[in-house]
């Protein structure tokens, strides 16, 4: 009976229910879009930073991640290579060679991070292969081929074709120069690593660093097969078999360091624990306005209802059935919004998550902060409780103030405001 | 014993500030099947005595029993169901639930009462036709006359069968064909269900009709008259 009064009595004036409800639909509508919006970008974030640089896992001697130092290669990366192949949930392993010297053109000089790789290993683990925007993926077989960013092009003023020469420090000590071909220019769509980082064959870098016949200094031990690589990368086929994998390597290779991405990039870790709290902000705000919106709604019915709560009373309606009503009434006004905000945004973020939001009119803005042109909208699963909950506490909270109001009412002083 | 017994009813407003003595000193019993007015002129206090023997409002001073018991013993939530079950009320205005039929208006009380659905709907069909409301009652009040509203009003009142109805000047919004209705009717069901009936009336038609006047001056009883022969229309 009292639900019955209560349904009944939202569509005495049905303009403003229905202005309550589309209200309570586009704030939730609002706050998936907002949170799938922002979710997507860290992911966005975080996957490229996995996708084209750190992986998921990656192994270094200790001494390396210290000071990034040539001398400090892993000193057996066969034996890592036959375990990784071994690894069961890897989608890739890369041996890289890193050596950090200048980049220099016709035009000027930078400093550059030269990445040594094997392309079709380290296809498997980035993107990088996908990238190019100009040119090919090392697809040439002649030596010293090289891959620069777009950005590290322009500075350079160099394109396809043109030669840049490598400068930096052999194993040995001595200053050591490389021509190379530009055979490919990136677009990572990150700015940071587009205008850092060139890509050369390991082979080509190898046969630089530590020359055919030449002797290492006494400190250092020859590596097997002679094969300089200073870090391995590791990408997962699933991001939830982390800690399992990274553990395993760990206890394969107790003498090396086994980090994963959050390890690596901090930054990156922040992002990943952010995602959690931005849809609470983004629904907590949004709620909070809706809150007073029913308030205001609630009141003025109450209000414009003085003569007929008092009516009910003076017949026998009790407290707690009119406290009810009134409750009911807050429920229903905003429950009925709610589903259908919550059914539109899921469609929204499920087809926004296929098909993304092209983003190229900002991309350049974008690429700045590592983020791609093309967004897909996400959303943690925990959002799709976190929703209704916070509506229904929204509601509740929201009826309790007119509700109280109603019951406070005396009979006969509302019968006789006439 | 009397359905309803005042003793020394005093109401005083704002005490604090500027005393209004709407009572000053009722004393009256009202035995069971009355069909009693109550009148005087405008301020005299009759709704205010109204109320306070409906429990709608709490004298300043003296007491009230319906039907034995002493109304001030009892909270405000005991009080509403206390109404539920033993008073009918008959209000000038707003007397019915917009959002209801007529039907369920008339059923409300006895919802509440939680009585068998089957029981109530007879009981509702029974009153809306002695109220002669048969064919209108699937109507909302705003479907209805300001007569059909009261009619529909005092077959609410007598559903959950109280113990008396009180009514403030029922017929003060009404036209008089309207008046001449809803007095065969109360007066009607008076006499078929032996229902007490205290209303106020300072319509001189009405008065003619009661069996009993009594005449509130100053908040005091004046004049308390039995008419041995009440008019019938
Ligand atoms: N809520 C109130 N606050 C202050 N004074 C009041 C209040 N209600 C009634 N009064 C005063 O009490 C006195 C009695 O009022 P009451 O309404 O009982 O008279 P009444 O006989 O019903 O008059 P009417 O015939 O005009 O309806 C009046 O002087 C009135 O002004
Ligand atoms: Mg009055």
């Amino acid at each position: 009976m009292t639900a019955r009064l209560a349904w009944r009595n939202i569509w005495r004036n049905p303009t403003r229910s229905l202005v309550v409800m589309v209200a309570i639909m586009l704030g939730i509508y609002a706050a998936m879009f907002m949170s799938g919006f922002a979710t997507g970008m860290a992911r966005s974030y975080v996957n490229n930073a996995i996708r084209t640089m750190v992986g998921h896992i990656q192994v270094h001697v200790p001494a390396y991640q210290e000071e990034a130092r040539s001398a400090y290669f892993l000193p057996s990366p066969a034996d890592l290579a036959a375990f990784a192949k071994k690894q069961e949930g890897l989608a890739g392993y890369s041996l890289r060679t890193q050596v950090t010297g200048m980049a220099a053109s016709s035009h000027g000089n930078r400093g550059v991070q030269i990445r040594g790789v094997d392309p079709q290993q380290e296809g498997s683990v980035t993107d990088l292969d996908d990238l190019v925007a100009d040119g090919d993926f090392f697809g040439e077989t002649r030596r010293n081929q090289i891959l620069i960013g777009r950005k590290m092009a322009e500075n350079l003023k160099v394109d396809l074709r043109s030669k840049v020469v490598l400068t930096f420090q052999d194993l040995s000590g001595t200053i050591t120069a490389g021509a190379f071909r530009v055979t490919g220019i990136f677009e990572s769509g990150n700015t940071g690593f587009d205008e850092g980082i060139v890509l050369v064959r390991q082979s080509d870098l190898n046969r630089l660093l530590l020359p055919a016949d030449s002797i290492l200094p006494d400190s250092l031990s020859m590596p097997d097969s002679r094969v300089i690589a200073h870090e391995m990368t590791l990408l997962l086929d699933d991001p939830g078999q982390l800690d399992t994998i990274q553990e395993a390597f760990q206890a394969a290779f107790p003498g090396l360091l086994v980090e994963n991405y959050k390890e690596l990039a901090p930054d990156l870790r922040l992002y990943e624990s952010q995602i959690q709290n931005i849809s609470i902000i983004y629904l907590a705000i949004i709620l909070l306005a809706l809150v007073f919106g029913i308030i205001n709604t609630m009141l003025m019915a109450v209000l414009e209802r003085i003569k007929e709560l008092g009516m009910l009373m003076a017949v026998g309606m009790n407290k707690g059935k009119v406290f009810s009503m009134i409750v009911l009434e807050t429920l229903f006004l905003t429950l009925i919004g709610a589903p259908i905000g919550i059914l539109l945004g899921h469609l929204t973020i499920t087809y926004f998550g296929r098909v993304g939001i092209d983003l190229s009119a900002f991309s350049t803005a974008m690429q700045e902060y590592g983020l791609s042109e093309q967004l897909f909208l996400e959303l943690e699963p925990v959002v799709y409780y976190q929703i209704p909950i916070g509506v229904l506490i929204t509601a509740v909270l929201a009826a309790l103030y007119p509700a109280w109001k109603a019951i406070r009412l005396r009979p006969v002083v509302a019968i006789h405001k006439i | 014993m009397a359905v309803i017994t005042t003793r020394g009813i005093t109401k005083t407003y704002n005490p604090d500030t500027i005393p209004v003595h709407a009572l000053n000193g009722v004393d009256l019993d009202i035995e069971k099947g009355e069909f009693t007015a109550i009148v005087g002129p405008s301020g005299s206090g009759k709704t205010t005595l109204l109320n306070i023997i409906g429990g709608l409002d709490r004298p300043s001073e003296g007491k009230v029993i319906v039907g034995g018991q002493p109304i001030e013993e009892l909270s405000e939530n005991k009080l509403i169901d206390f109404r539920k079950d033993h008073i009918g009320f008959v209000f000038q205005a707003y007397n019915l639930i917009p959002v209801l039929t007529a039907l369920e208006n008339v059923e409300f009380v006895m919802l509440l009462q939680k009585r068998p659905a089957a029981e109530r709907r007879e009981r509702a069909m029974e009153l809306l036709r002695a109220v002669g409301l048969e064919d209108k009652v699937n109507k909302r009040p705003s479907e209805l006359s300001g007569g059909q509203q009261q009619r529909v009003a005092v077959a609410r009142a007598l559903a959950p069968k109280p113990t008396f109805i009180l009514a403030d000047e029922p017929t003060a919004n009404l036209d008089s064909t309207s008046t001449a209705q809803l007095l065969d009717i109360m007066a009607e069901l008076n006499h078929r269900e032996s229902v007490t009936f205290l209303f106020s009336t300072h319509d001189q038609r009405v008065i003619d009709r009661a069996r009993r006047i009594v005449t509130l001056v100053d908040g005091r009883i004046d004049e308390d008259v039995q008419q041995s022969q009440p008019a019938t229309s």
